[in-house]
């Protein structure tokens, strides 16, 4: 019985269930949980329910649950074995005048019990609405109804207990049989006990008229389970016709009174019937109803909210694609402190050109019709000492054209900052330039990359001009 | 030398390097901006499948003062060409403390630990002979490289800078990391894969891993809207109310309580599935919560994702409208339709339905004198559709969304325009609704069925 898989017990499922509702982890830590672990399914589940929850810091629902369902069980399974016990003191009592009658004590017996688990199959094999019905007939069922007025049932919250209908009728059906059989084994014991300390007259008597032959018949099959090892505790139909008695003839008959020897063999057979159908029967239902309860929590256990997501995060690899390393990066700065001019001069000492061509430097001279005595290509494909020999010479007024859309390197911040350091060299007028398509005239937003860059250089000499 | 591919996008400062690597990696949290050198130091993306790397991106700063390295580099470099990535390495060695190269060691250390080299440009504006200089450092290194054009401005000088990127590198591609998605984000990892026949193999496996997770996230987003879906409809707000009949002000208070949940159920939604797209943290326009701004309740969000009167009919809600709220809604829907006609607004007719009859409000008694009232389930037949519709569009922009992007997330209603589903598979939805509707309970099958429609209409907005 005891598989690997089917381990989930009544009590992890509820842990689980009130553990699910406060926390279910993440992806990535319940992968880990489960490359770590060499089992899977509802056992790697009880393993995670385990390791987790400590996280439940209220008291558990399960132990209120469990303590109320073990104290009523208890409680309850005490006062119907002692029901049973009376039950059957009282049936039993024999005042001597008048013989007991074997028809009430079957029917108390063997007809309730095998009533109860007719009623017990028709509530298994029905839905939702076709269990309540039956288990209505019960009176079980309106004992629990009045045990949630007991103080300990109100510290529970049963909204917040995850089963379904369907379980707590499994939880129901398992209790009626446990009730059952003590209450039977009640029975049983005043049966013993009687016997023991009494000499008991048996008899048969109905108000309906009862074939002597027929009840024999109905006996016999109801004694057929042991009838192959214990044929003295099947009523004979000799037993069954001496044993006949009518209220109406008020003193016992004669030939009772002979066979009186005889009539005492009754006891074993009612013994074996309660042991057989009240007791042994009743087991094998017990378990069956465990069975059955089982197979529910099984399938509750899926049900549960966010478990089937836990179970699809265990076997599902996870991927992750970012960065551990912290990331460090320029401020972002939004506003710009100095401005862009817009106005060229007359004329400049240099133009020089930034990361253009000789061709496009004419080009771009020739557009914007500035006056200049000195031309150089600076950057681009120059090497870093063509360019220092070009700063050496530098003097007067400068124009600088940049490309507006390259953002400023730190080697043209290089560039710029030996220009400016030059003694003889008055103003340095950087001037960005959109491109060709753009009829060189820069976009606003390129303008402020370089105004924010070229802020950084606090030098009087410095002018942005944006043309 | 460790045996996962690596890769390093190196380039000029401010060309998109890092927003290329968002999108590669998944990670909105990557800083981009419009200012050179926003990107300091180089940090690696690896792709890990169960703590293990597939394989590992670079972003690193920009080139700041490649001439200067190349000339050292030069200087030190009268070598045969087998040796030059010594030389480069010895620059590497020699100016890890200088920070003047700062941004260049940085730059060229994953490039000299092994990883493929992925050089950025932007492609919209002209081609300049400055970039040589860097080119043939990264030449230097001699490890498999490749040319990636980024379009950031509206021009296009790709051919000029195939020709001149052509002599530098085995291979060159487009990708444009604002716009890409999914399939672009795959198509640029087989390219990838090309650059060496060793990281051939773990690159495919890399595209298997992404292609699950993608996958893995659309059935995550389908199971958010279905839940939520099931939550809101069946939404159902009760409270105290004070003396034996409902106050007006009371009746108006309970609606806005309503209201008010059904929207934090929406930014609840939302909240999960951009968190299943690691797109947390957006700015929304949408900004404060409050009953107009969201907008889920206004007229403009019906009319687009609504069903017209007609197509509730044929959807089969009708069935279960002849009676009682859904009729009145109904007729309701109709003279409403007939006004806007005449008023000339003809659009979309679910603004029709007004949206006061949400709900029904009910009294209950209860056992010790207090009384309650109630509201919801949700009663309208077209709001279901309204719901759905905007959290389907809600998700399918984020799904779609690249993690470059760093505008605000704008879900303009009207910028809507695409056919959520069918008549039939409004059939299909209908069905959950109703017992939604009535607080039936759902079966399994139904929302296995439910589910199905939504995925067949996610997928759709997807491709
Ligand atoms: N429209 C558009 N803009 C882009 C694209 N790629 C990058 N950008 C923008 O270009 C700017 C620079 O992008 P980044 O990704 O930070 O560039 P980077 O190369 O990492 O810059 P540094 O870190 O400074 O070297 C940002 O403002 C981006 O929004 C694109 O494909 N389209
Ligand atoms: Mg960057």
């Amino acid at each position: 019985m005891q598989k690997n898989n089917s381990q989930f017990t009544f009590k992890s499922y509820l842990d689980l269930a009130q553990l699910l509702k406060q926390y279910q982890g993440n992806h990535e830590d319940n992968r880990v949980f489960a490359l770590t672990q060499t089992t899977k399914g509802s056992k790697l589940l009880t393993l995670w329910k385990d390791k987790n929850l400590f996280r439940v810091v209220d008291e558990l629902d399960s132990s209120k649950y469990l303590h109320y369902l073990t104290l009523f069980t208890s409680l309850f399974g005490f006062a119907l074995l002692l029901l049973g016990l009376f039950t059957g003191f009282a049936l039993l009592s024999y005042s001597g005048k008048e013989p007991v009658n074997v028809i009430y004590l079957l029917l108390v017996m063997v007809g309730l019990p095998l009533l109860s688990m007719l009623l017990t199959v028709l509530s298994m094999f029905t839905g939702n609405l076709g269990a309540s019905f039956f288990n209505h007939l019960s009176p079980l069922y309106y004992l629990e109804k009045i045990i949630n007025f007991f103080p300990f049932a109100k510290k529970i919250d049963f909204s917040a207990l995850p089963f379904s209908a369907t379980l707590s009728k499994w939880i129901f059906l398992q209790r009626l049989q446990l009730f059952s059989f003590l209450f039977a084994l009640g029975l049983f014991f005043s049966l013993v006990l009687t016997i023991i300390s009494k000499d008991i007259a048996f008899a048969w008597s109905s108000t309906l008229d009862i074939d002597p032959v027929a009840f024999q018949g109905v006996l016999a099959m109801l004694a057929t389970p042991w009838q192959s090892f214990f044929p003295s505790a099947v009523p004979s139909l000799e037993l069954v016709e001496v044993s006949h008695y009518f209220r109406l003839g008020e003193k016992l008959d004669a030939n009772m009174i002979q066979n009186a020897d005889k009539l005492g063999a009754w006891w074993k057979f009612l013994a074996m019937a309660t042991l057989t159908y009240a007791l042994l029967l009743r087991l094998v239902f017990w378990f069956m109803m465990k069975l059955g309860f089982k197979a529910q929590l099984k399938k509750e256990v899926l049900a549960v909210v966010g478990v089937k997501k836990l179970l699809k995060e265990f076997e599902t690899p996870f991927v992750s694609t970012q960065s551990f390393k912290q990331e460090k990066h320029l401020e972002v700065k939004e506003e710009v402190t100095i401005a862009a001019s817009e106005v060229l001069a007359d004329n400049y000492a240099y133009l020089l050109a930034w990361n253009y061509s000789e061709k496009t430097l004419l080009l771009l001279q020739d557009h914007n019709k500035v006056e200049v005595t000195n031309r150089q290509v600076v950057g681009g494909r120059n090497s870093f000492s063509e360019d220092q020999r070009i700063v050496d010479g530098l003097e007067g007024k400068i124009l600088l054209y940049v490309k507006a859309w390259e953002p400023p390197t730190m080697d043209f911040m290089d560039f710029l900052t030996d220009v400016l350091a030059q003694k003889e060299v008055t103003t340095v007028e950087v001037c960005p330039l959109g491109t060709v398509t753009e009829g060189y005239s820069s976009k606003k937003s390129d303008i402020d990359v370089w105004l924010k860059k070229l802020e950084q250089i606090n030098s009087e000499k410095l002018e942005v001009i944006d043309v | 030398m460790s045996s996962y591919p690596k890769f390093a996008v190196v380039g000029h400062p401010n060309k998109g390097k890092s927003s290329i690597v968002a999108s590669l990696a998944l990670d909105n949290s990557i800083q981009i901006g419009n200012t050179p050198g926003t990107t300091q130091v180089k940090r690696g993306f690896p792709l890990k499948v169960d703590g293990k790397v597939v394989y590992e991106l670079f972003d690193t700063p920009g080139f700041q003062r490649a001439r200067r390295v190349f000339s050292w580099l030069e200087e030190h470099g009268d070598v045969s060409a087998d040796k030059r990535a010594d030389i480069v390495r010895e620059f590497v060695f020699k100016h890890k403390e200088n920070n003047q190269f700062r941004d260049e060691v940085e730059l060229l250390e994953p490039i000299l630990a092994g990883a493929g080299i992925i050089y950025v440009v932007d492609a919209s504006k002209p081609y300049g002979a400055e970039y040589e200089v860097e080119m043939e450092i990264l030449r230097w290194c001699g490890q498999p490289s490749m040319a990636i054009l980024n379009l950031i401005g509206d021009e296009d000088y790709r051919e000029d800078w195939s020709r001149a990127l052509g002599q530098y590198f085995r291979l060159v591609r487009t990708y444009n990391p604002i716009t890409a998605g999914h399939r672009e984000h795959l198509e640029l990892l087989e390219s990838m894969a090309q650059l060496k026949e060793e990281w051939t193999n773990p690159i495919k496996k890399a595209i298997g891993v992404l292609e699950n997770l993608h996958e893995q996230k659309i059935e995550n987003s389908i199971s958010t809207i279905v839940d939520y879906m099931v939550n809101v409809l069946s939404f159902v707000h009760t409270e105290n109310i004070k003396d034996e009949v409902l106050s007006q002000e009371e009746e108006e208070a309970a609606k806005v309580a309503y209201r008010e949940k059904i929207i934090r159920y929406e930014v609840n939604e939302r909240a999960s599935i951009e968190r299943i797209w690691n797109h947390n943290n957006i700015e929304k326009k949408e900004g404060a919560l409050s009953l107009e701004d969201v907008g889920l309740f206004s007229k403009e969000s019906a009319s687009i994702f609504g069903l017209s009167q007609k197509e509730l009919i044929v959807t089969g809600a009708s069935a279960g409208a002849l009676t009682g709220v859904g009729f009145d809604l109904l007729t309701a829907g109709h003279s409403l339709f007939l006004g806007s006609v005449i008023g000339g607004v003809v659009g979309g007719v679910g603004a029709m339905f007004g949206f006061d009859n949400l709900y029904e409000v009910k009294v209950l008694g209860q056992s010790l004198g207090k009384r309650e009232l109630s509201i919801g389930p949700m009663q309208n037949l077209n709001f279901p559709y309204v719901l759905l519709g905007r959290s389907l569009y809600h998700a399918s922009t984020i799904a779609k969304r690249s993690h470059a992007v760093r505008s605000d997330l704008d879900l303009n209603n009207n910028s809507f325009t695409e056919k959520i589903m069918e008549a039939s598979m409004r059939k299909e939805l209908e069905k959950l609704h109703g017992k939604l509707r009535k607080s039936d309970e759902v079966e399994d099958e139904l929302l296995v069925a439910y589910k199905k429609v939504i995925r067949e209409s996610f997928r759709q907005l997807l491709d």
